[in-house]
């Protein structure tokens, strides 16, 4: 009996949460379906009556938003794939391997986290204009395809591996690199679930760095093409706004509905047993 | 498990490829070639509109094609100009917001632009621009840019509130007095809570609105050359205290909002009066359902307002033949045709006399008078404080009026403090 009731109340905090989460998009959606003079009326509307797919359209109208969708899918995908690799290598090297001066190294690696992105701002882009990468898909990547967070991250991962597993695996012909891979990386994978979700929706939330290095709506990304419709002197053209938030937020809600149970498996079935 | 680090590194390779192709895409010409920053400040389809007047103008020129590029709000557009500066890779042509010259002087960015003022429209040409808006383009006895996407604060009320408090729907509130008393008449309360707020003085840039009371007030809050400071003057703390009175001993307006809030906030009628840009009449009139005006703001010893908005600029290290190119953009971009056709599309105040001489505008004004009130009350209007370091200096006040209108600190020790700050600020 006591179970039970501790169940309905699990699930009552849980339903809470959710619909906490679910009600800024709900409303998001419901005010990109209306009309200017819908928007704030004295009583909040929840449905959009009569219902306006205009918007969808004049935001399409005032940006290449197909365009900057593929962009950033280019970009998002792009640095997370590099850091993937660099970031797994580093972490390696960094829990499992003496060498002189690692802790310095790694010391380092934890500064570049304090440092605010935007100090590097002005080094980097001297960096890209003298490689001649200014306005391309690169120099969106360039600065990111390392990441200290990442590192140190994995690094946690990797040193719970118990040292006697790693000596069994030595002995039976598993070491170095094949170690890496056929161990570590699967006991860090939800590790490295949940870093590939924080780099994923950080890169796609970018705003100030893309929008430096590009020029061109060719090579530009939809937090660019957000940003026009947040106005300093007027304020928002709210009905668009959220038009195109729902847009550009659309595809990472899809991208987490999919896999949504690759992630939460990833957690649930990780560890050492026994 | 060979091929996987196989695919992962062919994914790789792919994308960076993908990416690189468009690294080399660019082919040299003859043409001169001019890169235009601009920001998107108010709402409407802005970027598609400087697109087609560039088009146009690339049309009309052939040897020079101007490339527009959107570059945020104005905080990332200076952001955007001041690396490409510093990294020796500057646009040919930006608009930054008005504020920013004596940074944009400092960084030794732009080129002055006197030579070609003096000879454009047979010399008639800067004298046809409103004073208001000439004032943020000289310094040191140069003119370093031209007024293009022009504000200015006005007052706005809601005509169906007022007729229900029983006011006078057509007429606005003169002075701070009269301001005060309408607005108490106009807050509605259930309890401790405010269903309707009588007056609301915007929050986000209530450092530019102040500066409008303290001109009402017959004062000023920084010299035009950046070097003087008055913050603590009566006239300024006198203009706090009004501030204070109406939103916190009086409780008619909210003491915290943000600029993008309060526009909707008068459209929902949760406002029955409000401060805010010219820049907002354009949304108002597509999303209010009532009858509103548009008025000066009240005075207190004269009617006053600063301009506010953003200026076009020609970088400073480019070659002489890109510079002339610029200019011929620049004067073309701000003719009194131009002039006008942006303001409607944009809903800024024509920056031109003559402007408001072009039969398409006349036309577009007969239908709604209210577009003409901003420019109406240019003529009390001066140039918006400016200074080196600026963004600093607007934290610093922003802060204390957040502050004095929570009744954490009095209006007169606030404006001791930001003198003191300000002072700091500019010595340095």
């Amino acid at each position: 009996m006591h179970r039970r009731w501790s169940h309905l109340a699990t699930h009552l905090i849980v339903a809470l949460c959710a619909l906490i989460t679910v009600t800024p998009y709900l409303w998001l959606l419901s005010t990109s379906l209306k009309y200017k003079t819908e928007v704030f009326t004295p009583t909040p509307q929840w449905i959009p009556w009569p219902i306006n797919l205009g918007n969808y359209a004049e935001v399409f109208d005032r940006a290449p938003f197909g365009l900057f969708l593929i962009n950033t899918l280019i970009v998002v995908t792009g640095i997370l794939v590099v850091q993937l690799v660099t970031v797994t290598l580093a972490a390696y090297v960094f829990a499992r391997r003496q060498f002189r001066g690692a802790n310095i190294l790694f010391l380092l690696f934890l500064v570049q986290m304090m440092i605010p992105i935007h100090a590097t701002f002005l080094p980097n882009f001297l960096t890209l204009r003298s490689l001649d990468l200014l306005n391309t898909r690169v120099a969106m990547m360039l600065p990111f395809l390392a990441s200290g967070y990442g590192t140190f991250l994995l690094r946690q991962a990797f040193k719970q591996v118990p040292r006697d597993l790693e000596d069994a695996a030595v002995i039976d012909g598993c070491a170095g690199l094949r170690f890496l891979w056929h161990v570590l990386i699967p006991l860090a994978k939800p590790t490295l679930v949940a870093f590939s979700l924080i780099s994923l929706v950080t890169h796609w939330n970018d705003y100030l760095w893309p929008l430096i290095v590009t020029d061109t709506p060719d090579v530009r990304t939809l937090t660019i093409g957000l940003g026009m419709f947040v106005q300093q002197e007027s304020g928002a053209d709210w009905t668009l706004l959220m038009a195109a938030t729902a847009f550009v937020t659309a595809p990472l809600l899809v991208i987490f509905l999919v896999f949504q149970r690759k992630f939460i498996e990833s957690f649930m079935f990780s560890g050492l047993k026994g | 498990m060979r091929w996987k680090w196989g695919a992962l590194w062919t994914a790789v390779v792919a994308i960076l490829a993908v990416a690189f192709v468009h690294a080399g895409a660019q082919a040299p010409s003859k043409l001169i070639r001019l890169t235009f920053y601009y920001p998107v400040g108010v709402a409407g389809p802005l970027a598609k509109v400087i697109g087609e007047m560039t088009d146009k103008f690339n049309k009309d020129n052939p040897g020079i094609e101007v490339v527009p590029v959107y570059s945020g709000d104005y905080d990332p557009t200076l952001q955007k100009v001041q690396t490409s500066v510093m990294a020796g890779n500057p646009p040919d042509i930006f608009i930054v917001e008005i504020s920013e010259l004596p940074t944009l002087l400092a960084m030794n960015a732009i080129t002055p632009l006197d030579d070609y003022v003096k000879k454009a429209e047979g010399g008639k040409y800067w004298a046809d621009f409103f004073a208001a808006f000439r004032e943020n383009s000289t310094l040191r006895g140069k003119i370093w840019w031209i007024p293009f996407q022009r504000s200015t604060p006005v007052f706005y009320w809601n005509k169906e509130l007022f007729k229900k408090a029983g006011l006078d729907p057509e007429r606005a509130p003169q002075t701070w007095a009269e301001l005060r008393e309408m607005a108490k008449k106009l807050t509605i309360r259930e309890g401790n809570e405010v269903k309707q707020w009588g007056v609301t003085v915007s929050g986000g840039w209530n450092d530019w609105l102040f500066e409008a009371f303290v001109r009402q007030n017959g004062s000023w809050l920084i010299n035009p050359e950046g070097t003087k400071v008055n913050f603590d003057s009566k006239e300024a703390v006198e203009a706090l205290e009004f501030w204070v009175d109406l939103m916190h001993k009086e409780k008619v307006g909210p003491p915290h909002s943000t600029w993008g809030s309060t526009p909707p906030d008068f459209v929902a009628q949760r406002t029955a009066m409000l401060y805010h840009s010219t820049g907002i009449l354009t949304f108002l009139r597509n999303s209010a359902k009532f009858d509103f005006g548009v008025a000066f703001m009240p005075k207190s010893k004269t009617f006053g307002a600063e301009v506010g908005g953003g200026n076009l600029a020609i970088a400073r290290k480019i070659p002489k033949e890109r510079q002339d190119a610029a200019w011929k953009f620049i004067e073309w971009m701000t003719s009194s045709d131009n002039a006008a056709q942006w303001s409607m599309a944009s809903g800024y105040v024509a920056t031109r006399t003559s402007a408001y001489t072009v039969p398409a505008f006349k036309e577009f004004l007969a239908k709604d008078a209210r577009y003409l009130v901003a420019r109406d009350q240019l003529q009390y209007a001066s140039g918006k404080m400016m200074a080196p370091n600026f963004q600093k200096i607007r934290e610093i006040l922003k802060k204390q009026l957040d502050d004095a209108v929570d009744g954490r600190v009095a209006p007169k020790e606030a404006m001791v403090t930001v003198q003191k700050q300000v002072e700091a600020v500019i010595k340095r």
